[in-house]
């Protein structure tokens, strides 16, 4: 190979991998990083009331499980140097829940002593496509409400929507974006709470619960030796 | 002169002050708003159901036709359920509409087109208050969230209307001697 041909090959090689490594930085650039200033806390603020049930039960949420099949949860907003949660999604459901269940009396002290166990699965937490012109708030869980004793499982569904609206200045988005994912997490805890669906599966936990005792004094007698 | 001219000015704020709107107490104590459904054919994202239900939760509580407005499937108290309405509907048709039509022919030709029915019932006795159709088009090229919210905005502007006829309605009727 003339060392003419050698050379232009090495500037070439140079100039490809000269590209390569500053597109690599530029999406590396683009990636946003969580700081305190781009942080957003969110919190339901005041507890939500919950229905009012004929026999209230006491409820344990056993544990929050992700499944929006979101790689980067905590990040809420991309553009704009992006807008970050402090905490998981599945961490402030939590909160949330157990907020308003404690503020209702409803929450019992330890899974043992609770009436109905809920898990939990977060499928979206964050804002949604929205129309470009405003954020569009989207909170959606499903609950699977299990009665320890009798090993019965009742799925409940709750989703919260919010539509707040856009902003310019990067201080005033943050604030929209927060208030409008605090007030979807508010209303899916709302509607979580005040669901048709949980009042049905407290009222067949209430069958079940009234119809045991009524089954072991039966079962009792069955026992005893027949008297001579 | 002078006195005149004071006259004129308090007049002028007294009339103002008995024509500015007075802050009625809504008819209706809750409303529930459903997700629509889609007829056979229409070709829209379940994206665009969902945020059209979150579109017309917004429009029915700025529009304060109700006191509040509760989430699919939440419990109403038995005592509030005949002044409370549930929403529902179907989205009938969709047109994607076409931007060369558009661009070419113009005066609203090739627009993206959308059909919706609601039905506004009460809750206590599911009663039919007032049926609803809506139809709206938009330019090609924008988003069609864009068209949810257009037409979640004219479905609470006609129900208010509606609604209010058909309060008028009743109460002429309830005037009436036997």
């Amino acid at each position: 190979m003339p060392p003419r041909t050698l050379l232009r090959l090495s500037v070439l090689l140079l100039f490809v991998l000269f590209r390569m490594d500053s597109s690599v930085a530029i999406l590396a650039a683009d990636e946003p990083k969580p700081t305190p200033q781009n942080t957003i806390s969110i919190e339901v603020g005041e507890p939500v009331p919950a229905q009012k049930f004929e026999h209230a039960p006491k409820f344990w949420i056993a544990n929050v499980t992700d499944r929006s099949g979101n790689p980067q949860p905590l990040l809420v907003l991309k553009p704009r140097g992006g807008i970050f949660l402090d905490k998981q999604p599945t961490a402030i459901v939590k909160d949330a829940l157990e907020q308003s269940l404690k503020a209702a009396n409803l929450l019992a002290a330890d899974e043992a002593s609770a009436d109905l166990v809920l898990r939990v699965y977060v499928f979206h937490f964050g804002l949604a496509s929205g129309s470009g012109l405003d954020f569009f708030g989207k909170v959606e869980f499903s609950t699977m409400v299990k009665n320890p004793k009798t090993g019965e499982s009742t799925e409940v569904k709750a989703a919260g929507t919010s539509i707040a609206n856009g902003a310019v200045r990067k201080k005033n988005l943050q604030k929209n974006v927060e208030d409008n994912i605090e007030n979807a997490l508010r209303d899916a805890t709302r509607n979580f709470l005040r669901g048709a669906q949980l009042k049905e599966a407290v009222v067949a936990w209430s069958k079940a619960s009234e119809a045991q005792p009524a089954a072991a004094p039966a079962s009792a007698e069955a026992e005893k030796p027949p008297s001579r | 002169m002078r006195i005149f001219t004071l006259a004129l000015i308090a007049a002028t704020f007294a009339i103002g002050a008995s024509a500015a709107p007075k802050d009625e107490t809504p008819q209706y104590k809750t409303a529930e708003a459903k997700h629509f459904t889609t007829a056979e054919g229409v070709e829209l994202s379940p994206a665009f159901v969902d945020y059209f239900y979150a579109e017309l939760r917004n429009e029915l509580t700025k529009a304060k036709l109700v006191k509040e407005v509760i989430g699919e499937g939440e419990t109403v108290e038995d005592a509030d359920a005949p002044r409370s309405l549930v929403i529902s509907g179907t989205v009938t048709e969709f047109k994607k509409g076409s931007v060369v039509k558009s661009a070419l022919i113009g005066f609203g030709a090739g627009f993206k087109s959308l059909k919706m029915d609601a039905d506004v019932a009460r809750r206590s006795d599911k009663q039919s208050l007032c049926v609803i159709h809506v139809h709206v088009k938009i330019d090609p090229r924008w988003n069609e969230k864009v068209m949810a919210k257009g037409a979640a905005h004219e479905m609470v502007k006609e129900m208010k209307k509606a609604l209010a006829e058909a309060s008028k309605t009743a109460t002429a009727d309830a005037s009436k001697p036997s």
